[in-house]
């Protein structure tokens, strides 16, 4: 066998393995049929096609236009799914929150003036109601609660009479953070109530403001806030982690694997059910409600997650898992992963002796 | 059936005067557009599986000829229809076209 014989053959690798025992003989000699003498090499725009035609062999059914359709649709939302996942995996990288000295030091510095001496500081990284992910109360992962899975901080909340003005504090906050070496977003202002009635001047009434800084991995949100009713809060001051290199690194391995195992996995189910009608038909059924579990989510919540985005400084974005509707939807997910499954277990069903006994019988 | 794309075009018209191997339809196919197309492997052996699903090609034998395997397709009674109307089509459009044409311009005729 020839350098480029097996470098071709090596390419045909794309192709599924009951293509290439078919085929593959056929296709190399063609190739090298087309080679001209002395090439060793095959060139990219043949490395590019087979890649290209292989993957689309995997799905079966030459025939069809649409396949590609939906092996694409199946592929982009696992993609994203594995992505998240592998995401939140990378936040593994990522330091603890700030220690308690850590961040008195860091807001005594800023916030001269205020008792910042009570700082409270997450159990982990991320809480589901103040508690560490644990099988004890991953059940809620599953319930209308699940959006209650967060970033947890180091900070500090003040309730009572303010000591200070709150455009002082704001005013002296930025300049000491600025002095520190933090960068500044963005001040966000909020009206603390809504006009009773006319007549009103908006101008007047009290108002909220929402200050972040970043400087390292350390990213710090500052809220001055006009308490009202019974709610005496009047400063929060709380620090959480910026995302680490490593997130965002995992989260495109993630997505790329699991685009690739997306389309193998419908590949392998789409060649499966070929030619066998009820099978395809339950099948597709499955499918088609994976898709809207998964699709609905990942379809409807980037735009709106979007609008959100641009309406206000971020200074860390937010994760891949937030844009696909994670974990608040979780549950849905998890409905579609069975959903999934299933439809994998039917396509895996074995042919029926009869039908095979029947398509093998000569003409 | 959709509308066909110039290489579906060419492949079965390459298959019209006998059965070739892939390496025969590629370099016909070459021939008949001038050298304006030149089917990859990738693409040629994709379109043959599409046209033996849709019956208008069907595989008829194997040789091996140098070592190397060559699969001979040749076309149905139904390629050879559809190609019929294909061409009827092009012929049509081609004839609409020039009459227009001809009636901008008669030096055209």
């Amino acid at each position: 066998m020839s350098r480029l014989e097996r470098r071709y053959r090596r390419l045909l690798l794309c192709y599924p393995r009951s293509y290439r025992r078919a085929r593959a003989d056929e296709i190399v000699g063609t190739l090298l049929d087309l080679a001209p003498p002395g090439r060793t090499r095959p060139t990219v725009r043949e490395a590019v096609n087979l890649l290209r035609q292989g993957l689309r062999a995997r799905l079966g059914r030459p025939a069809s236009r649409t396949v590609v359709v939906w092996a694409s649709l199946a592929s982009v939302l696992c993609g994203l799914i594995t992505g998240s996942l592998a995401a939140h995996l990378g936040w593994a990288a990522a330091r603890p929150l700030p220690s308690v000295q850590e961040a008195r030091a860091i807001l005594t510095d800023t916030l001269p003036g205020h008792p910042v001496d009570r700082i409270h500081r997450g159990a982990a990284l991320f809480v589901i109601y103040g508690q560490p992910l644990s099988w004890d109360n991953a059940d809620t992962l599953l319930t209308l609660d699940a959006g209650e899975y967060e970033f947890a901080n180091t900070g500090v909340v003040l309730n009572g009479l303010p000591p200070i003005p709150h455009e002082q504090t704001l005013r002296v906050a930025q300049d000491n953070l600025r002095a520190a070496g933090w960068r500044l977003y963005r001040v966000r202002s909020d009206t603390a109530v809504d006009c009773a009635g006319p007549p009103c001047n908006p101008s007047t009434l009290p108002l909220d403001y929402t200050l972040m800084a970043s400087r390292g991995d350390n990213i710090l949100t500052l809220k001055l806030i006009e308490g009202s009713g019974l709610d005496t809060t009047y400063l929060v001051a709380e620090i959480e982690r910026a995302t680490p290199w490593a997130v965002h690194v995992a989260a495109v391995a993630g997505v790329v694997l699991g685009f690739l195992g997306g389309w193998m996995l419908f590949g392998w189910a789409s060649r499966r059910t070929e030619g066998r009608p009820a099978v395809r038909a339950l099948a597709s059924v499955m499918f088609t409600l994976v898709l809207l579990l998964w699709g609905v989510p990942c379809f409807v919540v980037p735009p709106m997650l979007l609008a959100h985005h641009l309406g206000e400084p971020h200074p860390r974005w937010h994760q891949l898992w937030e844009w696909i509707g994670l974990p608040s939807f979780a549950f849905i997910f998890v409905v579609g992963l069975l959903c999934a499954l299933l439809a994998l277990a039917i396509a895996a069903l074995p042919r029926l002796p009869v039908r095979e006994a029947r398509r093998d019988a000569p003409a | 059936m959709t509308e066909m794309r110039e290489p579906t075009f060419l492949v079965l018209t390459a298959l019209v005067d006998g059965p070739r191997h892939g390496y025969g339809i590629i370099r016909e196919v070459a021939a008949l557009s001038d050298g304006r197309v030149k089917l990859l492997p990738g693409t040629l052996y994709a379109a043959l599986d599409r046209l033996v699903a849709q019956g208008l090609v069907e595989h008829v034998r194997d040789e091996v000829a140098d070592g190397r395997m060559r699969r001979y397709y040749r076309l149905t009674s139904a390629g050879l229809q559809v190609l019929t109307a294909e061409i009827a089509r092009l012929r049509q459009l081609a004839g609409a076209a020039e009459s227009r044409l001809r009636a901008l311009n008669p030096r055209h005729a």
